[in-house]
Formats: structure tokens, C-alpha cells, sequence
């Protein structure tokens, strides 16, 4: 900051160098200064460095609650970049602060450089940003925009990242597909995480718990219908959630795709055929578009036939404390011939931006069933199957 | 589980337990309203419970489902890490929480409960899968497992089908050898070794399984992990509570029954096992127990300059006055009860010949901490001019609570022109790290119960080691004549007798 609490930046011209030197600085001075009377002594923690990249200045200021919520139980050094190279400006700013919370023995602070990037000095942000990584600590790269993995800014940043971290539900599974493309044309690439995919995890489970049982198991591998509905509207694309779920399942069953005069069709490892019916359920307000409603799976084997079933209370969330509108409870069931139905109620995780981020990086780096479901949600997306 | 259902492969998402009843005897007591029901909740809010469950509360008190129930709630609302926020979860929660009256003598308990079950399995489709959670003193282990027998709530395991029946039995196993072998001869007459779950539930702290990552997921430390760098280790279990109302139960165990037979001979273990050759709770056990089988044993004689005991007489702690031991109600006023032991044990190995292994545990003391600190050789040669007397040697130190986490001691040069050497510790905490709000012990060691996990449930053989070590030590006591243990002021660290443990073997205790 300027001594007027302003950000630091320059007028278009000088070397980055400049700022990155101010920026250090700053982070040096936060942590020699005297402690005021009274205040209490603060300890820097760092266990990843946490790098944002936003496509415009509005979009990483919104976003910056969220980083500095996920720092707080995730201490790390946060670095907010916005770019928007198509600014009819050239300029760099930077700053940085120390956000802090109470911890167990102390207050607890992370940092956060916010670096604002416009016309053709975006370009220079990345050695920037690279000059600002703590060494020797993970570093996760949150692309808060359309993948384009032919842009250089994109590859450099996520070159230096061990994994890359988007949200398909509000950008594109296109994105993620590009990505995971990437990702695996060269060893060394950085893994791949999607929020989707990681909001997707309750639902997985739900699904996994339906043959967890002696009796339902051999069910697994007689799937003959799967019913999906997602939040939306009618004729619009399946969302990404649906698209991953769909290709979780076939992944874990070994389906296969196979196109029948055009159209798609799943095909089970006996290669008898799995029923696929997509649909929406109108949208409530607070709703995620392309939010997965409900999935109900049908089997038959053996003479006995289950059904198991999920179903979403859509913005139930928002009457809990603490929730958000997609915390939904969902109501679990699971009917099998001559047995009595299983029920329980259930609630999603918590899934605001913060939350979700955060159980993000908690997960592990490399997950290979992403990686396949992404391959195989890959047909959906070819296939532009729309939602009736 | 995992194995066989496709769908859960490489699923990253919370583990859940097997379709099943939990059947709780001693429902009425306050483990089952401070530990057992908040741990069941959490794990219905973090959708660990499986889609088939129930819970039913056994105990003599007559009362409703509605009762329990609301007594149960009570108990999550006051004693749970997650309060009751969320009523959907609660309500579905308390659906299957039911309950049965009955003493545990009498079969027509037993009859009802099994009526009981058989119901649920209609109503709620759980199956007949059972985990028994024994919650009730050691004296009734025996009775309630026979009469589960002959009720034939008990399913031996077999191949032919996935059901089962598994019991849980809580601490202490047994007051001493004799008693523990009776007991396990009991319960494996009734129950196979595979479907039995002794419960310690310092197994199921986060630290303590950190005890094995830290140890086998890094290459830094294994390799110094011997008698080659080791000087010595220290294992401390400290409370600054006293008995807490639970004089009369003291004065049947002692600290050493109470905490050094079970949790410390566990961190012990933890710490001087080999490497297992896989997770898989027989591999993990077996190293546990061979590190039992290699503690050198102590005749009689060797005791008294082995192990020290101590009571808490009056004192301060946190500041307040608090009373003698001797003062608590319920404890007799000439009681030789021990409320703090230090051992110095060996483990006779390939790998700890000739390291002390210093334990203690105690009651009043300075401070509640528990940790393990492992104490390195100092260096071969003094380089350096260290005007206090010598470089202080390298100190890991694994905290198990409070403020979990692990500290290294190192020594760095102070700045300036002159070579002053200074003490400086790299300190990880695990909230910092990761945040607090971890899963409580009893949460992990339920979940893993219903999953037939046993890898942090001590077997019987190893029950029966740790007994045949501690009653050494009894015995010795026993044939000591009438001295009370030395007294010790509450709020310090012990005796001064502990001190000279260490001190004649030009050791000092860590104030950690």
C-alpha cells in the first residue's frame, strides 16, 4: 500500500520489477513491525500458496471473501490476480496485507497479495506471480473463468501450480474437458479438480451406499435405468454435475458409449443396454442452474428388482443456520423386492464458494476418477445433449 | 465393503459404516449421553450412518422411547462438538433411536430385545448386521455375553453369508492378568477374536494415528529412530483434573490401571513398533505386541528403583485450592492408591537396546498435556563454545493434546559477530495447519466398528501383554510393606522421587 492506503501501481511503462519489489517489501515490513501496546502477537502460517486468477478486477474482489474465509482454516499465502488483457490501459497494481484470525494459542495470519493486470502487462503477471510463491510449499492455481489452453498466461500460471482448480457449474465442462486434455499430453502437468466435482462427492456416496449390502450388490452390474433431474430449465444443456455423475457411474461399471444413428446410448459391460432419461425440475431461486435434483437407479437381478432413490429438497438449505441455499436435504431410499424400504434424510454439505473450495484442496491432488468421468462426460458433451 | 461394490472405488467422499443396529448396553450411563450418542450424531451429520440403522438403548432404568430419546438429545445438545442446528438430520437421526428396558441378569431382557430387533429389521430394513457396545462396568461383560449367547443374538462369522455380529467392550479389560484372561476366555466363548473391538479410545485420536504417518510417510526420521541417535524418550500423560467425583471407582485402579496398562502402553507401542507390512489391523497389532513381548521385564526387586508412585496431596492448580487425594470423597482416608506413576522401562530389541523409555502419568499435575518426546544423542564433539555447559541435544516432541502437534528443537547460531548458540523449535500445529474441528475419537473407532476395521482396537493377546508387564509392578506393591506412596503437592510435577529417576541416570523430566 502507499503511505495513504492506496494500492501501489505504476503508470504504463516501468518494469513490474518495481511493484514485485514493493510487494515484497510490504510482506517483509508486515511481519518486522512493533507490535502496537495492547496488540496481540501474531503468527504467520503458510501451508500452500493459493493462486487466483480472475478475469476482471470486479470478479476477484468478489472473490476475495471467499479466499481470505478458505485462509483462514487453510493457512496459506493467497496471490488475487485479475487480468484483463483486452483493457484499453496497460497497468499493473499490487498490494498486500495480512489476514488474520484467532487461532487456538495466538492470532493466526495468512497473506494475500492482490495483483490487478490490464493490456499488454498481463503477460509480465506471470513471472510476477512466480517471484512470489513461498518455495517448498504446494501451490494451487483457481481459474475462475474459461479454460483456453492455448493462452499463454493459463499454461504458464498452471505450469508452476500442482493442481488446477475450476467450477464447471458456472463456466463449462468444456473447459475442464480442455483441461484434462492438457493435463495428460504431458507428464509433470498439473492435476485437475472441478467445485462441481467436489460438490458431487454427497451424491456419489448416496449412490455407492445402494449396493453396499450383500443383497444389493450383484445389483451393481444389472443397472437397466438411470433417471437424472437437474435444476433447470427445459432445453437447456445437461449441467456439469449431471454430466460427471452420468460418467462416474459408467466409469465405475465399466458402461460403454455407443451411438445409434446418432443418438447416444450406454451400453453395460453384458452389453445390454442402460436407459438413460435426463429431465428437469424447475429452478428455485438461490439454485445453482444445472443442479442435480435427483437420481433414481433401477436394477433387476437374480428375480429380485431395486429401485434406489434420491431426491433433493431444492433450497431447503436456506433455513438452516450456518447452510446456504444448496445445502439441501436430500431423502435417501432404497426399495428391494420382498424387503422393507430403507430411508434416510440426509444433508449436502454446505456449499458455498468458500466451503466447497476448501474441501477442495483437502481432497487429494491427483483423482483419478475425475479424470475418467471427464473422458467419458466427454460423449455427453459431443453428443450436446439437451434437457427435456 | 470396498472390495466388492464397484461404486465405491476411489470414492473420495466420507466412509460410512455397514447397514446395522448399534445395540448399547448401559444406555442409561453417561458414556452413552457424553460420547457414545453424540458420536453416533456427528456421524449421522456428516452422512457417515449407513441407509438401514438403529440405535436401541439397553439399560435396567424402566423408561420410553420418548424419554431416551429427549435424554439423548439432552446429551448431544450439551456434550457434542456440533449442536443440534440441524432438526431434519436430528429428526431423522432420532427415528431410529429406540429403546429397552431390562436388567442384565434377567433373559427375558435379552428375549425382548431380540423381538425388538427382529421389528426394527422390518420397519427400518437394517438387516441383521449388530454391533453390541458393551458401556457397562467389567463386571457385567461376562453376564450380558452369555445371555446374548443364549438368546442367539450372536451369529459366529462365516463365509457363506455378509452378516454379522460384532461386540464392543470398553476399558478396563480386566484388573489384572488373571482377571483379563478370565475374561477373554469368556467372551471367546461366546464371540470369535475377529468380532471382538476392545476399545481404547486414545487410538482414536487423529495424533496418535498421526504417530504411525509421521513415522512411516516420512524418510527424514526413520532412519534416526534407534538407539544409534536416540538418547532416550519420554512419554507424559498429565491432567490437572483429580478424580472428579469418581473416588470409589479410583480406588479400585489407580493410575496405573487407568491410564498406564491401556492409553501409555499404546503410545509406547506406537512409538518403538517396527514398521508394519501393511495398515491391515493384524499387521499393525502384531508389531504392537512384539514390542510388548521385548519390555524387560521386572522382578520384584528391580521395581522399586524402576517405578516411582506418588499421590496428590494438597495444592494449586490453575490457581485454585484443590484438595488432597485422601480429601476426595469416597477415597479412604489412609488410601495407598497411586494418582501418579513413572516407569523407566526398556525395550529389549534389536532397535531400542539399552534407550530408557521414561513414561509417567499423573493425576493434578502442573498441566494437562500429553506427548511423546523423543530426545536425540547430542552431538559427538563440541564444536562450538557453549558457555551454559554444553549444546542442549535435539528434542522431537509429539503432542497428543493439547494444541496438538510437533515441534522440533534444533539449535541455531543468534545473529551477530559472535558464535552464540541458541535453542529454536520448528513448531507444526495441526489447527493452524488444518483447522479444529477434527472428529472425536469415538466417532473414528463406532465407524470403524460397523466397518470391522480392528486395526485401532487392541487384540486380546495384546491386552494380555500389557497385563502380564503391569503386573510386575502390582505384584511388587503387594508385597511392599505399608507405605503410602510419597505425597506430591497437586499443580507439580510429580514427586521428587520421579525426579531422581531421571536425575540418576543424569537425565532431567521435560516441563512440556
Amino acid at each position: 500500500m502507499n503511505p495513504d492506503g492506496s494500492p501501489l501501481s505504476i503508470p504504463p511503462g516501468p518494469a513490474t520489477s518495481v511493484i514485485l519489489g514493493r510487494i515484497e517489501r510490504e510482506l517483509r515490513d508486515m511481519w518486522s513491525a512493533q507490535l502496537a501496546p495492547g496488540e496481540a502477537p501474531r503468527s504467520r502460517a503458510c501451508t500452500m500458496n493459493l493462486v487466483v486468477a480472475a478475469s476482471s478486477r470486479d470478479v476477484a474482489d468478489r472473490y476475495t471473501a471467499v479466499v481470505d474465509e478458505v485462509t483462514a482454516s487453510i493457512p496459506s499465502r493467497a496471490i488475487i490476480v485479475a487480468l484483463e488483457p483486452d483493457a484499453p490501459t496497460r497497468a499493473l497494481e499490487g498490494s498486500a496485507s495480512a489476514v488474520c484470525v484467532p487461532g487456538e494459542s495466538g492470532v493466526v495470519c495468512s497473506e494475500r497479495v492482490g495483483l490487478y493486470a490490464s493490456g499488454s502487462v498481463c503477460a509480465r503477471v506471470v513471472s510476477t506471480v512466480e517471484a512470489l510463491l513461498v518455495a517448498e510449499i504446494p501451490t494451487t492455481l483457481v481459474w475462475l473463468g474459461r479454460v483456453h489452453t492455448d493462452d499463454d498466461v493459463f499454461t504458464s500460471l498452471a505450469s508452476s501450480a500442482q493442481r488446477v482448480v475450476l467450477d464447471t457449474e458456472y463456466t463449462s465442462l468444456a473447459s475442464l474437458v480442455q483441461l484434462a486434455k492438457w493435463s495428460r499430453e504431458e507428464e509433470g502437468r498439473p492435476a485437475l479438480a472441478d467445485l462441481a466435482w467436489t460438490r458431487l462427492a454427497t451424491w456419489q456416496e448416496l449412490c455407492a451406499r445402494f449396493f453396499d449390502e450383500g443383497r444389493t450388490r450383484e445389483h451393481a452390474r444389472a443397472i437397466t435405468r438411470v433417471t437424472v433431474r437437474q435444476a433447470s430449465d427445459s432445453g437447456a444443456r445437461l449441467g456439469s454435475e449431471t454430466a460427471l455423475l452420468l460418467g462416474w457411474l459408467a466409469t465405475r461399471l465399466g458402461w460403454r458409449a455407443t451411438r445409434m444413428g446418432g443418438a447416444l446410448r450406454l451400453k453395460r459391460e453384458d452389453g445390454r443396454d442402460v436407459v438413460l432419461s435426463v429431465g428437469a425440475v424447475a429452478k428455485p431461486e438461490g439454485v445453482a442452474p444445472g443442479a442435480l435434483a435427483s437420481v433414481e437407479i433401477e436394477a433387476t437381478t437374480g428375480g429380485t428388482s431395486m429401485v434406489g432413490t434420491i431426491v433433493r429438497d431444492l433450497a431447503s438449505g436456506a433455513d438452516v443456520e450456518g447452510k446456504t441455499p444448496d445445502a439441501d436435504v436430500v431423502n435417501w431410499s432404497l426399495d428391494l423386492t420382498g424387503q422393507p424400504r430403507q430411508s434416510r434424510r440426509v444433508r449436502l454439505r454446505a456449499n458455498k464458494g468458500a466451503r466447497v473450495l476448501e474441501r477442495t484442496l483437502h481432497r487429494p491432488a491427483h483423482d483419478a476418477a475425475l479424470v475418467e468421468s471427464v473422458r467419458f462426460a466427454e460423449n455427453f458433451f459431443e453428443d450436446g445433449v439437451v434437457i427435456r | 465393503m470396498d472390495a466388492t461394490n464397484p461404486l465405491r472405488r476411489g470414492l473420495v467422499e466420507d466412509r460410512t459404516g455397514d447397514p446395522c443396529a448399534v445395540i448399547i448396553f448401559g444406555a442409561s450411563g453417561d458414556l452413552t449421553k457424553r460420547k457414545l450418542m453424540p458420536g453416533l450424531y456427528n456421524l449421522a451429520l456428516s452422512r457417515a450412518l449407513p441407509g438401514g440403522f438403529a440405535v436401541v438403548g439397553v439399560a435396567r432404568r424402566q423408561q420410553s422411547d420418548e424419554i431416551f430419546r429427549q435424554a439423548m438429545r439432552e446429551g448431544v445438545g450439551k456434550f457434542s462438538r456440533r449442536k443440534i442446528l440441524d432438526e431434519a438430520v436430528w429428526s431423522d437421526f432420532e427415528r431410529g433411536v429406540s429403546y429397552v428396558s431390562g436388567t442384565f441378569e434377567d433373559p427375558k431382557t435379552y428375549t425382548d430385545l431380540a423381538k425388538h430387533l427382529d421389528a426394527l429389521e422390518q420397519e427400518r430394513g437394517i438387516g441383521k448386521n449388530r454391533l453390541f457396545y458393551l458401556a457397562v462396568s467389567p463386571n457385567d461383560f461376562g453376564t450380558i455375553t452369555r445371555h446374548l449367547k443364549e438368546a442367539n443374538l450372536v451369529k459366529p462369522p462365516s463365509r457363506d453369508t455378509t452378516e454379522w455380529t460384532r461386540v464392543v467392550f470398553e476399558k478396563p479389560f480386566g484388573h489384572d492378568l488373571a482377571s483379563a484372561r478370565a475374561l477373554n476366555d469368556t467372551i471367546a466363548s461366546v464371540f470369535d477374536e475377529s468380532q471382538v473391538f476392545r476399545i481404547d479410545h486414545y487410538l482414536g485420536k487423529e495424533t496418535v494415528q498421526n504417530l504411525l504417518v509421521f513415522r512411516f510417510a516420512n524418510s527424514l526420521f526413520e532412519p534416526v529412530w534407534n538407539r544409534e541417535h536416540v538418547d532416550h524418550v519420554q512419554i507424559t500423560v498429565a491432567e490437572e483434573i483429580g478424580v472428579e467425583g469418581r473416588g470409589k471407582f479410583y480406588e479400585q485402579t489407580g493410575v496405573t490401571r487407568d491410564i498406564v496398562e491401556n492409553h501409555l502402553m499404546q503410545l509406547l507401542c506406537l512409538t518403538a513398533m517396527e514398521p508394519p507390512i501393511s495398515l491391515a489391523a493384524d499387521s499393525v497389532r502384531d508389531e504392537k505386541v512384539k514390542v510388548l513381548r521385548s519390555l524387560r521385564a521386572m522382578d520384584r526387586s528391580k521395581v522399586p528403583e524402576n517405578v516411582i508412585r506418588g499421590q496428590y496431596g494438597r495444592g494449586f492448580v490453575r490457581g485454585d485450592d484443590v484438595p488432597a487425594y485422601r480429601e476426595e470423597p469416597d477415597v479412604a482416608p489412609d488410601s495407598r492408591i497411586e494418582t501418579y506413576v513413572a516407569m523407566r522401562v526398556f525395550v529389549d530389541n534389536w532397535r531400542w537396546g539399552g534407550v530408557p523409555f521414561y513414561v509417567r502419568a499423573g493425576k493434578r499435575m502442573a498441566r494437562r498435556v500429553t506427548e511423546v518426546a523423543i530426545q536425540f544423542k547430542k552431538v559427538p564433539h563440541g564444536l562450538f563454545r557453549a558457555p551454559d555447559g554444553g549444546i542442549r541435544p535435539n528434542v522431537l516432541a509429539m503432542r497428543i493434546q493439547p494444541d496438538e502437534g510437533i515441534a522440533l528443537r534444533f539449535i541455531s547460531k543468534e545473529p551477530g559477530q559472535q558464535t552464540i548458540l541458541r535453542d529454536v523449535a520448528m513448531d507444526f500445529r495441526y489447527g493452524t495447519a488444518f483447522g479444529s474441528n477434527t472428529p472425536e475419537a469415538y466417532e473414528r473407532l463406532l465407524l470403524d466398528a460397523m466397518r470391522g476395521e480392528a486395526t485401532l482396537f487392541t487384540r486380546r493377546d495384546e491386552v494380555e501383554a500389557q497385563w502380564e508387564y503391569i503386573d510386575h509392578v502390582f505384584d511388587a506393591w503387594a508385597n511392599e510393606a505399608s507405605t503410602p506412596p510419597p505425597a506430591y503437592a497437586s499443580g507439580s510435577w510429580g514427586p521428587e522421587q520421579a525426579d531422581d529417576l531421571l536425575a540418576h541416570d543424569g537425565r532431567r523430566w521435560r516441563r512440556p
